[in-house]
């Protein structure tokens, strides 16, 4: 592959320079691999580097600090009474204390259960009577229960990490205080302290709760669901009754191996999921830009009358309406009825009933909900597409076809490419519309009766996952498999295309 | 009314991209300051770390005898008037005038006292009800002047106060601003990328050229003794004409040989290099725009060029030239000494003999860059410096 | 004058005459290209620059040039109906629904799917069955307090976050965002299994479901900062350094400057905390666990149009859509202009 200079690339023809283009971009495929694997290289050099540093550090900071720096490598917060810092030196204290409490109380029974998740099954067993020797009774006894034992294993490990970061801090803060009083300078009050949180560290007041609420209902959650993934948790092994144990990769093997079940059923779901969102962002985003530009042409009337009607069914909550036409287009809905009234079928057509039709039928409502939310958001953007662009263009001498297909789209594409994507995240993990409208059937018994859940024709992978988790048969294990798939194929999308996007938009332009 | 004094200042961003080095000054009270520079020359840096709204990497500011490095904005006793105004646009004009003082609970009366003083002066008395956004752009300079002035401030600092006025209402500013300035009467730090605006306002001018101090001066300093040849360049408009050359020396007599007439070097020029024994050496010859003025063929110095571009200004003309030996020179001719036959004569393609005096020349060592004439004060760092780990960072702001 | 004459003698030996020639060629060109698209010929082209032309092109070019402009005109006028025509389309494409749904909840006669819009007998039976014989009146209690509740607390969690990340920059800002845009693109469903569990330990899901949902919908609504950071970060840094030099502390400049600055977006995201809940199906299902008690109004309502009900409350359903979708509207055409705001600012920011 020889590349071209810009003023030999001009000379191509248009068909030529597609080629070219076509060329260079699979040419720097291999070369993006080895950019991103060095930049993982670098990564976690950097990373090993600065552990290295952290641990070199502390070893100094022991070396050459003074005696009340290694007392707190053991008692906590010791150095910062020592130097007056009260409020800091109570906090690391008492933390201390609760965690050691923790472990002795709680933390060490969950941590050494973590690794079988529970071995004593309860139930009722016999056990030699204590008023009568050698008489057997059946007594309840209550046993381990993996749920729980995975759940707080996973807290006190939690717990740990942030002790372990409490402590690095602890150190630091001597280290620190240490190179204040040896440069003769004052030491932080612990009334300077709390005034900073309102002014310097205002950020860590703000952000406590908020960080507090999504690591306590997203990060833990979430990090637990993987670690299910890894267990035989479902409807037989529900942890009580039935202990549920560490499995490896089996779950992942029954999903991805070849032939079975769940692996032409999972096939079959996320290739309707992709096609799903692919042409519900798509169709969307198209046809709200070509609305939105219809409203905007010169020598239209009442333009604020047609988006205001538009916009005023984005206010009535999607629920309604799409409960509402779902039994619109029901067997014996209004549409069948009134098609038959007018003799234009003689028998009600099974709109849910037949799988191709209620693809197309859920694309369709698809687009009724999103064009006029895409009409809005287009309608700002291009309104802010500057009218000498448009000028110019005429002068050149562009059609309005030309005009759009030159100036409009790139700049729309441009401009909203990020929403792009997270549009067509959001399609894949799209509930409401799916559920709502199919509850993804009709369903599917060909591939789709597995999992504990029959998936039908319309079932994307959320509704699949809600399926499994909320039917009779609750198969918690495969859920966490495939919300683990939905990860990396969402992740993936996001990186491939965020990395072809050019970099549109820097945070810190204002600089 | 303060003495500001930096020392070794220094401005590193992130690891190794260096902003502003080496900067030492001392500014006196009551002195009217200004950093000039190209954009990215680490002016405003400089005054954003005098202000305390970026860190000091190295070295101390003091303000009054007071090392000032730790102590937060509002301690620093110090004004600041940005070049965005930075009004807040809720508020009205007076409660932006009040903003510091409310914050400071100061009793309403003297808020009123002040506000409506500082008003007076800046004649902004009949807007202190209205929003920023109502206000023209000269208007919402004058509340950002106003909202620095009611505090009693030691220091005023000024970002670039006129770059977002337009041509006639920065002179008129200009103007005001230097009126201002007896009213107010403290120490003044002005920051700006205009040449014209440093001369004519500061008692001295700082000129910085990638996070070096090139040349500290007055006005007539800067203008007549350049340290080299980047201050000779910045500042005059058009800028300075260079060109290079030989220096030869017969004797006591010093000879230079632009465009290919050798010209011998007398007067205060000759005697001040025959003073300093300057050897011969290979030099950039500057002349001024302005001191070139035109001649005939019987001067025996005089050089033959052609008109290439001419620009009327009114009161007088540019001409570009070029050259017998092809190089490319303004020259600045005041029509007022012109008869109008030969000024309508003077056009693209017409030969013409130009000539300039020694008194006019500025020497510089064709590889330092340093005037031959001046001891530089120091401060000086070479031109050629490199300057590749030197980063236009917060400074690209101004030029937006 | 003379300086030109010499001026273009000066030039001649370039190709001075030749650029003259091609001026005018683009300038016809111009003019054509203007006249097939819009009326806006006179705003390109000074009398004097269309005269000029006028000598280039023969009377015949012109008289077909004319004829070209009204056909133009007319086509203009024909696309500009159909597009009127269109748009009408569309508006009683989008409105018909909501207008059949408020037909039908007045029906008498029958409860189930009729097959036909407009009731044969006119009542308010639908809506009194809707109150007395379902639990509705609880469910848009607790859907309307709920709204409340994240409308005050998750619009301050939003605030809180976006500020200290857009106006601060400290250590771990980026990896925190990072970290959040990552949890973002894990089906959030799933953590439900957990915290149905979690929250039916302290007995907060079933009946009590409503008080375990605002638990939920809260904890995590910082992650939802991208709108409001993006607007935070319009606003000019230098007004925040001229309040610090003013004296202000970040918390001063917090909700003396930025808070007063940032109403629409305020409002965008009070009213979009309110919304919330009315349109949360997944969740409240998740937590309510099939116990009518524990509903919000949407999955009380998916409930009455399920297999078993929709013959018996179908109409019931048609009420209780209006019954919601009527103050939502309402509130929603008030505050119009700040949701607008928002949504496009948030797709331009992504």
């Amino acid at each position: 592959m020889t590349y071209l200079n810009s003023l030999d690339y001009l000379k191509l023809t248009r068909w030529q320079k597609f080629i070219y283009k076509l060329k260079c971009f699979f040419c720097a495929i291999p070369g993006w691999f080895v950019d991103k694997g060095k930049k993982i290289g670098r990564f976690f050099k950097n990373f090993g580097l600065k552990t290295a540093d952290t641990f070199r550090d502390i070893w100094y900071t022991f070396k050459n600090g003074s005696w009340s720096t290694r007392v707190s490598f053991l008692v906590m917060g010791f150095g910062s009474f020592f130097h007056k810092q009260w409020l800091r030196g109570a906090v690391f204290l008492i933390l201390e204390v609760v965690f050691i409490l923790y472990m002795v109380l709680a933390g060490g029974y969950w941590l050494s259960k973590f690794g079988t998740l529970g071995t004593v099954q309860s139930g009722k067993q016999l056990v030699e009577s204590p008023l009568l020797p050698g008489e057997y009774v059946e007594v309840t006894v209550a046993g381990d229960n993996s749920f729980k034992i995975l759940l707080y294993g996973l807290l006190t490990i939690f717990f740990i990490v942030a002790l372990i970061y409490t402590w690095r801090l602890n150190v630091k803060q001597c280290k620190l205080c240490d190179e204040i009083t040896r440069n003769g300078k004052k030491i932080k009050t612990s009334g300077e302290d709390i005034k900073s949180l309102l002014d310097n560290d205002f950020h860590k007041t703000l952000l406590a709760l908020p960080v507090f609420g999504i690591t306590m209902f997203t990060v833990l959650p979430i990090i637990f669901m993987i670690l299910v993934a890894f267990t035989n948790y479902d409807k037989n092994h529900n942890g009580y009754t039935n202990l549920f144990s560490w499995v490896g990769f089996d779950n992942f093997n029954s999903v991805i191996s070849f032939g079975s079940g769940l692996q032409v059923a999972f096939g079959e779901i996320l290739a309707w999921t992709l096609i799903w969102a692919f042409f519900a962002t798509f169709s969307c985003y198209f046809l709200g830009m070509f609305v939105a530009i219809m409203i905007n042409k010169k020598g239209i009337k009442i333009k604020k009358f047609w988006r205001t009607v538009l916009v005023m069914t984005i206010a009535v909550p999607q629920f309604i309406s799409l409960l509402y036409i779902s039994n619109l287009f029901s067997t014996n809905g209004i549409v069948n009825a009134t098609l038959m009234k007018w003799g234009w079928i003689d028998s009600p057509i099974r709109f849910w009933g037949d799988g191709t039709l209620a693809k197309i039928m859920v694309l369709v409502i698809n687009v009724w909900v999103g064009i006029p939310y895409l009409m809005l958001i287009t309608t700002g953007i291009l309104m802010n597409i500057p009218a000498d662009l448009y000028e110019s263009a005429r002068i050149d001498g562009a059609n309005a076809f030309q005009q759009f297909a030159k100036i409009t789209l790139p700049y729309m594409l441009f401009v909203t490419g990020p929403y792009l994507l997270t549009s067509f995240v959001s399609n894949i993990n799209n509930f409401n519309v799916i559920y709502l409208l199919t509850q993804g059937g009709p369903n599917n018994y060909v591939w789709g009766d597995v999992g504990g859940y029959v998936a039908g024709d319309t079932t994307i992978l959320i509704t699949w996952l809600f399926g499994i988790t909320t039917g009779n048969e609750a198969n918690y294990k495969m859920a966490s498999v495939i919300g683990i798939l939905i990860f990396i194929v969402v992740s993936v999308l996001s990186l491939v295309v965020f990395s072809i996007m050019p970099a549109t938009k820097r945070e810190d332009d204002f600089s | 009314m303060a003495r500001v004094k930096l020392t070794n200042v220094k401005k590193i961003y992130g690891k190794n991209t260096v902003a502003v080095q080496e900067f030492n000054l001392d500014i006196a009270d009551k002195e009217f300051i200004v950093f000039v520079g190209p954009s990215g020359c680490g002016k405003s840096t400089t005054l954003r770390m005098i202000a305390g709204l970026e860190d000091i990497s190295e070295g101390t500011v003091e303000i009054d005898g007071r090392v000032v490095n730790d102590l937060q904005p509002k301690d620093r006793g110090i004004a600041m008037v940005f070049q965005n105004y930075a009004l807040y646009p809720h508020l009205t004009v007076f409660e932006n005038m009040a903003f510091s003082l409310r914050l400071k609970k100061v009793p309403n009366d003297e808020i009123y006292k002040r506000v409506t003083e500082a008003a007076e002066v800046l004649g902004i008395t009949e807007y202190l009800t209205r929003r920023p956004r109502e206000l023209s752009g000269g208007q919402r300079q004058r509340v950002a002047i106003g909202r620095a002035m009611v505090r009693d401030s030691k220091v005023f600092l000024m970002d670039e106060p006129l770059s977002n006025l337009d041509a006639k209402l920065r002179n008129q500013m200009r103007a005001e601003i230097i009126l201002l300035r007896k009213k107010i009467n403290t120490t003044f730090i002005y920051v700006t990328h205009d040449q014209t605006e440093a001369m004519t306002l500061g008692d001295r001018i700082v000129i910085m050229k990638d996070g070096f101090i090139m040349q500290v001066g007055s006005p007539t300093e800067v203008f007549e003794m350049p340290d080299n040849l980047f201050v000779a360049e910045f500042i005059g408009a058009p800028k300075m004409n260079t060109m290079r050359t030989k220096l030869e020396r017969d004797g006591d007599e010093y000879f230079v040989s632009p465009f290919g007439v050798r010209m011998p070097i007398g007067g205060d020029k000759g005697e001040a290099l025959k003073a300093k024994d300057v050897q011969p050496q290979d030099i950039v010859l500057g002349v001024r725009p302005e001191h070139i003025t035109l001649s005939n063929s019987k001067n025996p110095y005089a050089v033959p060029c052609q008109i290439r571009v001419k620009e009327m200004m009114g009161s007088e003309l540019h001409l570009h030239v070029v050259t017998g030996t092809e190089e490319k020179i303004v020259i600045r001719v005041p029509t007022v000494d012109i008869a109008p036959h030969q000024l309508a004569a003077l056009v693209p393609g017409v030969r013409i003999y130009i000539t300039f005096r020694s008194k006019v020349m500025h020497f510089f060592n064709a590889e330092t860059e340093h005037n031959l004439l001046t001891d530089g004060n120091g401060t000086v760092q070479s031109a050629e410096q490199p300057s590749d780990d030197v980063v236009d960072a917060p400074e690209t702001k101004s030029e937006e | 004058m003379k300086d030109s004459i010499k001026q273009v003698e000066y030039f001649e030996e370039t190709e001075g005459v030749v650029e003259f020639d091609m001026d005018i060629d683009s300038h016809s060109a111009e003019y054509e290209s203007i006249e097939l698209d819009e009326s806006g010929v006179q705003q390109f082209l000074s009398e004097q620059e269309a005269s000029q032309i006028q000598h280039v092109q023969s009377a015949k070019e012109q008289a077909a040039e004319n004829k070209t402009h009204m056909s133009q005109t007319t086509k203009r006028a024909i696309s500009n109906t159909i597009i009127h025509v269109v748009l009408a389309l569309m508006s009683i494409l989008w409105i018909l629904p909501f207008i059949f749904i408020v037909f039908e909840s007045f029906r008498v006669e029958s409860t189930g799917l009729a097959g036909y819009i407009i009731p044969h007998k006119w009542g308010f039976d639908n809506y009194i069955r809707l109150f007395k014989e379902t639990e509705f009146g609880k469910w848009f209690l607790s859907t309307f307090l709920l709204g409340l509740f994240c409308a005050v607390v998750q619009t301050l969690f939003i605030l809180a976050m976006s500020y200290a990340l857009s106006r601060n920059r400290f250590k771990g800002r980026k990896l925190l965002m990072n970290a959040m845009l990552v949890l973002g693109m894990f089906p959030g469903f799933l953590t439900l299994i957990l915290l149905y569990t979690l929250l039916s330990g302290w007995g907060l899901t079933g009946s009590k479901a409503p008080y375990g949902l605002a638990i939920l919908y809260v904890a995590s609504s910082g992650m939802g900062y991208y709108v409001c950071k993006g607007f935070f970060d319009t606003i000019s840094h230098s007004l925040d350094e001229a309040a610090m030099v003013d004296g202000a502390s970040k918390f001063q400049i917090f909700y003396k400057i930025i808070i007063p600055m940032s109403k629409p977006i305020i409002i965008y995201t009070i009213l979009m905390g309110f919304m919330a809940p009315w349109g949360d199906f997944i969740t409240a299902r998740f937590m309510s666990n099939n116990d009518p008690l524990g509903f919000n109004v949407a999955t009380g309502l998916q409930w009455l149009v399920g297999e078993t009900r929709v013959d018996r409350y179908y109409t019931t359903f048609c009420a209780g859509g209006v019954v919601v979708a009527l103050p939502i509207t309402l509130l929603f055409m008030f505050l119009q202009k700040y949701y607008v705001a928002g949504v496009t600012g948030g797709a331009v920011k992504g």
